[in-house]
């Protein structure tokens, strides 16, 4: 019986190391928020549970008994999380790290310094908690109440990171400034992971609390923090199953140097310590995406393995098949036969309701109309008064010499850089002010030059995050309506598939975006921005940086995106290019526009002809 | 919380002035290590821990006078850094950036496996004792009008201040400065001048190791040497390197912790004595907090503006 005791005592210990490291695992594997803090966030729940337990035990009177401490504590460290999650919103990792580490630190001197928390010794005797009339005194008591929680804890991290709201914090981990180009509210995502996982951490805190019947500031000092950071590298960050890899591996080390190896119980907590800092700096240098790495990473090293022996892109690279494929069957087509090989949503303005101006579609109106846009940097003018008008049906290009502006005004335009004056009007409506993502879900997406690929997720899912409306993205539909997020994902699934089969990319569509060549890359990014469906389309040099192969196909694509009604704006450099897709070119010079009108127009000018394009 | 009059006002200031300078030094190591090499060093408090120990056993065991331990402890701290560097951080940094990975998290992680290495490793050698005193320093009160200050204090100052002008010097004057400045820069470029980065990180690991181990070794003189007398002085560091800003020069990260002791002292008089840590790491958590925040951008963001359709 004492064997079973002593056992369950070191399962229990697993659990509650397991709720702290996936909930860690749900921040920094998924969503890429680093946090040196999760003990923390376990002090508030743990000390909560220990303050309102001690000062009042009738609270355990309800038949809920302790768990209701249990979920008060998760909320209060909940809240605590999504207050931090403010300052945290706009940091970088090595910011990040210190935020995190100033909260762990503030936290545990708080709780370390106010008296009715029992200072340095913390809140004794907190002992004879019952949960539906049943006391939590010995491990085996305990087991099945922690095994529960756990298991819910896997459940409700399983569901938020392996589903389309993962697909969206995994989006964020690998670059923000794209995600909240393509509609996603960033701020929401990261409040809510940082509140959720504080909330979990604050769980395991109870937990904690309840298998030691104290709450005391070594079991939630840094150090316990950076054990659960640790567990956590171990088993895998982004892998669910790695956390509870990670955990087993420390716990159970100390069974294995106390009882097999007979230390001695002090310096067997020593040893196993030390074994484990040995452990972690190993997995580090042989397996850096840990024991158990992410799937989409396990391929992408596989891929990247490959590539060392591929020959590198531009010598005697060859198109895929697919490519190869389409581009003769597109030169075979009419224009008529060519709308039919695209899919159902490229069309798709004429019936959906979504997106501005969608009432009437008459090519030609002005979908997009800039007036007096200003920007300036310092005493540098980026953009200068600048008028603009962008037509339905048509496709504009922005051209002019290097440092003229001209990604700075698709920044402005796209809300990514405030003007200092002048307005915006989409359909209509003046968008200076909004935030990328609003901008981006009112119907303007937008392309960078360089690509902004989400590496580390699938071909398909850097599609599928373009995807608009979905309810898998919504935290509150993720929970209430399952079967709803299953049925839309199926078919999201499909219409990003489409849209890769439209680019020709869909023989890749599982394959790690990361280990793709850069024009291919280029095509996955033209599909994740044609599958927002957004009526204006602005085009960073989506021609630029690739081989020349590449060049045909994706000039093949803008021009078929514009025949469509899409209002499409380019940024380029490549005067062929221009040549061929442009129905309108402005030219920029030092922040302003100097011209505009046709292609041949502006290059017959004289002063153009001789400063920038050359005499022919 | 004190009573407010000149004679505790200017006892307070000479306390912060003392306990700033403590900060100084390893806040000084600390953003040099991770300016130049880009490694986020948590370990550097185990640096500063071994130093301690390392003089503490040499006076006990060996009768080593003061001076010398200090110094073989803090050889000991350089020692220690410059392997960690070498076998640790330069072979995982090279294959971060072969994979792609973040290399400042992977080197933030593996700091944090050394850190639990070194101090459980120390503490497994001290287990029979709770801590060890450092032998051999004849700490006594001098009395300042109406200040009190004791040789320790004195001693640790102007041993500080030495060493963070000649780190000064050789950063400004030397031809070692030069290169050090070159790879902080940009280590990519400072290759094709014929500078090896990975023998200037080492370099770097061990100054500013040397640094911490003197500042170990001088706060184990004060209290005494445990497993954990690294850690609260090192997050002290990264405040300091932090608010001074990562590439200042030693003497502005310098006076910055002296800034940050006396502010520290200072709040005594406002808050009850076990509330100062807590007033270092606020003003930590509000100025990283409130640091990318562009105040005119939120002013535009709330103020009206009138909506009005085109044309």
């Amino acid at each position: 019986m004492e064997h079973l005791q002593l056992t369950l005592s070191y399962v229990n210990q697993v659990l509650i190391f397991a709720v702290f490291a996936l909930s860690l695992n749900l921040l920094q594997g998924y969503a890429g928020q680093v946090s040196v803090a999760p003990a923390a966030f376990g002090a508030v729940g743990g000390y909560t549970l220990g303050y309102l337990f001690l000062n009042d035990p009738s609270s355990l009177n309800t038949p809920l008994g302790a768990l209701l401490l249990v979920i008060i504590g998760s909320v209060g460290a909940a809240i605590v999380g999504a207050l931090v999650a403010f300052p945290a919103l706009r940091l970088t990792t090595e910011w990040l790290i210190l935020l995190t580490l100033a909260v762990q630190t503030i936290i545990v001197s708080l709780v370390q310094t106010v008296s009715k928390l029992g200072g340095t010794y913390g809140l004794q005797n907190i002992s004879g908690l019952k949960i539906f009339g049943r006391e939590l005194d010995q491990p085996a008591d305990m087991f099945p109440f922690f095994l529960a929680m756990t298991l819910i804890v896997f459940a409700v991290c399983w569901r938020m990171g392996e589903s389309p709201y993962g697909r969206v914090l995994r989006g964020i981990r690998e670059d923000e400034i794209a995600c909240r180009s393509l509609g996603k509210n960033v701020f929401l995502f990261k409040t809510i992971a940082f509140g959720m996982t504080a909330g979990m951490a604050g769980l395991a805190g109870t937990m904690q609390v309840i298998n030691n019947t104290v709450a005391s500031p070594p079991l939630f000092d840094f150090s316990q923090s950076s054990t659960i950071v640790s567990m956590v590298v171990v088993g895998g960050a982004g892998n669910l199953l790695g956390s509870f890899v990670g955990v087993a591996v420390l716990v159970l080390m100390q069974p294995l140097f106390e009882h097999v190896l007979n230390f001695g119980a002090d310096a067997a907590a020593l040893w196993r310590l030390i074994a484990f800092g040995v452990v972690l700096i190993v997995v580090l240098m042989v397996r850096p995406a840990g024991l158990l790495p992410d799937k989409v990473t396990r391929r992408l090293g596989k891929t990247l393995a490959k590539m060392k022996d591929r020959p590198a892109e531009g010598s005697d690279f060859v198109p895929h098949p697919d490519l190869q494929e389409m581009h003769a069957i597109e030169e075979h087509l009419s224009t008529e036969d060519k709308v039919r090989v695209m899919p159902r949503a490229l069309a798709i303005k004429e019936t959906s309701g979504n997106g501005p101006a969608t009432s009437a579609v008459n090519i030609g109106d002005v979908v997009l109309k800039v007036v007096g846009l200003s920007k300036r940097f310092g005493g540098i003018v980026a953009a200068e008064n600048l008028d603009m008008e962008l037509r339905r049906g048509t496709i504009t290009a922005l051209v002019g010499p290097n440092g003229a502006g001209k990604t700075t005004v698709f920044n402005l335009l796209t809300g990514a850089i405030r003007p200092d004056a002048g307005e915006v009007y989409l359909g209509g409506e003046d968008i200076v002010g909004l935030t990328p993502d609003r901008i981006a879900k009112r119907g303007m997406a937008r392309s960078f030059q360089a690509v902004r690929i989400f590496p580390r997720l699938s071909v398909l899912e850097n599609v599928a995050l373009g995807v608009q409306h979905q309810p898998g993205e919504s935290f509150a539909q993720l929970f209430g309506n399952v079967p709803r997020t299953m049925k839309v994902e199926k078919e999201v699934r499909e219409r990003s598939r489409e849209w890769l089969t439209f680019v020709g990319m869909a023989d890749f569509a599982d394959q790690p975006a990361g280990g793709l060549a850069f024009g291919q890359q280029k095509l996955v990014a033209l599909a994740r921005v044609l599958a927002t469906e957004a009526e204006v389309l602005l085009l960073d040099e989506p021609a630029s940086g690739i081989d020349h192969q590449w060049v045909d196909v994706m000039l093949g694509l803008i021009e078929q995106i514009g025949q469509q009604g899409r209002t499409v704006c380019i940024v380029e450099h490549n005067l062929h290019v221009v040549e061929r897709l442009a129905d309108h070119t402005y030219f920029m010079e030092l922040g302003r526009i100097t011209a505009q009108g046709s292609f041949v127009e502006l290059t017959t000018d004289k002063r153009l002809a001789e400063a920038y394009f050359g005499t022919a | 919380m004190s009573s407010v009059n000149f004679a505790n006002f200017l006892q307070l200031l000479a306390d912060g002035i003392f306990n700033g300078t403590a900060y100084a030094l390893i806040g000084v190591g600390f953003s040099l290590i991770l300016s130049v090499s880009g490694r986020f060093h948590i370990a550097y408090a185990m640096t500063y821990t071994l130093a301690a120990y390392v003089a503490a056993w040499m006076g006990t065991a060996y009768h080593v006078p003061f001076w010398p331990a200090l110094l073989l402890g803090a050889l000991a701290a350089a020692l220690l850094g410059a392997l960690m560097e070498r076998l640790v951080y330069l072979p995982l940094s090279l294959r971060a950036l072969s994979r792609g990975a973040d290399p400042l998290l992977v080197m933030f992680v593996a700091s944090l496996g050394l850190t639990v290495i070194v101090r459980n490793g120390i503490a497994l050698a001290a287990l029979q004792q709770s801590s060890v005193n450092i032998q051999g320093f004849n700490n006594q009160g001098i009395n300042w009008g109406p200040i009190t200050v004791t040789t320790l204090n004195l001693t640790t100052f102007f041993t500080t201040w030495g060493l963070i002008f000649a780190l000064w010097a050789v950063l400004n004057l030397t031809n070692l400065g030069r290169m050090i400045r070159a790879v902080r820069a940009n280590w990519e470029m400072s290759l094709c001048i014929g500078i090896d980065p990975s023998l200037i990180f080492v370099m770097v690991f061990v100054i500013g190791s040397f640094f911490s181990g003197v500042a170990g070794v001088f706060q184990a003189t004060f209290a005494s040497a445990t497993p954990d007398l690294g850690l609260p002085p090192f997050f002290y560091a990264l405040v300091v390197a932090f608010l001074a800003g990562l590439t200042s020069g030693p003497i502005r990260i310098a006076l910055v912790a002296v800034a940050l002791g006396v502010v520290e002292a200072m709040s005594t008089l406002l808050l009850p004595t076990q509330f100062t840590p807590l007033v270092v790491f606020a003003i930590l958590f509000f100025y990283v907090a409130l640091r990318p925040v562009n105040f005119k951008d939120l002013r535009r963001r709330f103020s009206p503006k009138p909506q009005v359709a085109a044309g």
